[in-house]
């Protein structure tokens, strides 16, 4: 379990990106990942992106149509949670305003489309119509 | 206010139990550099910060710790969930089965409990993003280091996603020093 050769590496860990010069104020979103690729990395900006260990991005496993579409949804959702953070500091960067909004757009259709066929992600889903009550059924996230 | 989404920012499917683990794993929820007092650290700070985007970033990023909370104590219930007190015993989680059962509590991987002194803010909008800066660092460590005690890549996949998270708002945390440094954007009423 316990890698004494990967700890070794630890402390030569290449940190260059906690020192890079201040992000220009207009990102290129053609320098993004896709949303799904972005999700698994934790990061929608390819040049800010800095693994430790992994060799390659862990991939979801997602076996039911459930944990695809949701796989999915959690991307679209993601990519707009990172592209947010951006706008909040470079709030002139209409290109990326731009993208934020198609991919919004995109969390929105999907999110509807999950919520249809699964159930209610937020009380304000029109799955909530359904009887019985249809927010107290399972999974609830923390459970697998 | 804030709005529940009923499902994680990223899944957690852990099948192997692992007390062990739950044991180290449960300092990002109650310690020192966990995700708890992240959270209620940009939170608190964003009232006073100077300008509009300082505003919105401590929102947002304190918002998404949240969120990372419950993915923390997602991985912690799975790890834990079905074991027997003989098994918590045997992990060294013998005091908290005796004081909580089987209950999450938010404490360090020693058990100290979760404490509000954790979390830094000075009155000075450049001191407290530093501290934030600083916040993100230690989590970012303290995420390899746990990902370092493990080879299950079940574990492995959110520990990563957390990681990274840590090393992207620590980017923005510096950006928005860096403008208001650049711009000698100070405090509220300067």
């Amino acid at each position: 379990m316990y890698n004494y050769d990967l700890r070794q590496n630890y402390y030569n860990y290449n940190n260059d990106n906690y020192n890079k010069p201040l992000y220009t104020e207009d990102a290129n979103p053609n320098s993004l990942y896709d949303p799904y690729a972005g999700f698994i990395r934790g990061n929608m900006f390819k040049d800010l992106y800095n693994p430790y260990k992994t060799s390659k991005p862990i991939e979801i496993q997602a076996t039911t149509d459930r944990d695809q579409m949701l796989a999915m949804l959690d991307a679209f959702d993601f990519a707009t949670v990172d592209i947010n953070l951006y706008l909040d500091i470079y709030p002139n960067d209409k290109d990326m305003i731009e993208l934020f909004n198609q991919y919004r757009m995109e969390r929105n259709k999907l999110c509807e489309e999950y919520e249809n066929l699964f159930g209610p992600i937020l009380t304000s889903s029109n799955a909530n119509m359904a009887y019985p009550w249809a927010w107290d059924n399972k999974p609830w996230p923390w459970e697998n | 206010m804030w709005i529940y989404k009923k499902k994680l920012e990223y899944p957690v499917n852990i099948k192997r139990k692992d007390l062990k683990m739950a044991k180290y794993l449960v300092t990002q929820y109650g310690g020192p550099a966990g995700e708890l007092a992240a959270a209620w650290q940009y939170l608190n700070q964003r009232y006073t910060m100077p300008d509009e985007r300082g505003k919105a970033l401590l929102t947002d990023i304190g918002t998404e710790e949240l969120a990372h909370i419950e993915i923390i104590s997602s991985m912690i219930y799975q790890l834990t969930n079905g074991a027997t007190s003989q098994e918590m015993e045997e992990a060294g989680l013998g005091a908290n089965y005796a004081q909580f059962g089987m209950d999450l509590f938010p404490s360090d991987s020693f058990g100290n409990p979760f404490t509000m002194t954790y979390i830094k803010t000075v009155g000075d909008p450049i001191a407290n993003l530093e501290s934030d800066m600083a916040a993100e660092q230690r989590a970012r460590v303290t995420y390899e280091h746990l990902m370092d005690l493990t080879d299950d890549p079940d574990v492995i996949g959110p520990l990563a996603f957390l990681r990274q998270r840590e090393v992207i708002h620590y980017q923005r945390f510096k950006e928005l020093r860096n403008y208001y440094l650049e711009n000698k954007i100070q405090s509220k009423d300067s």
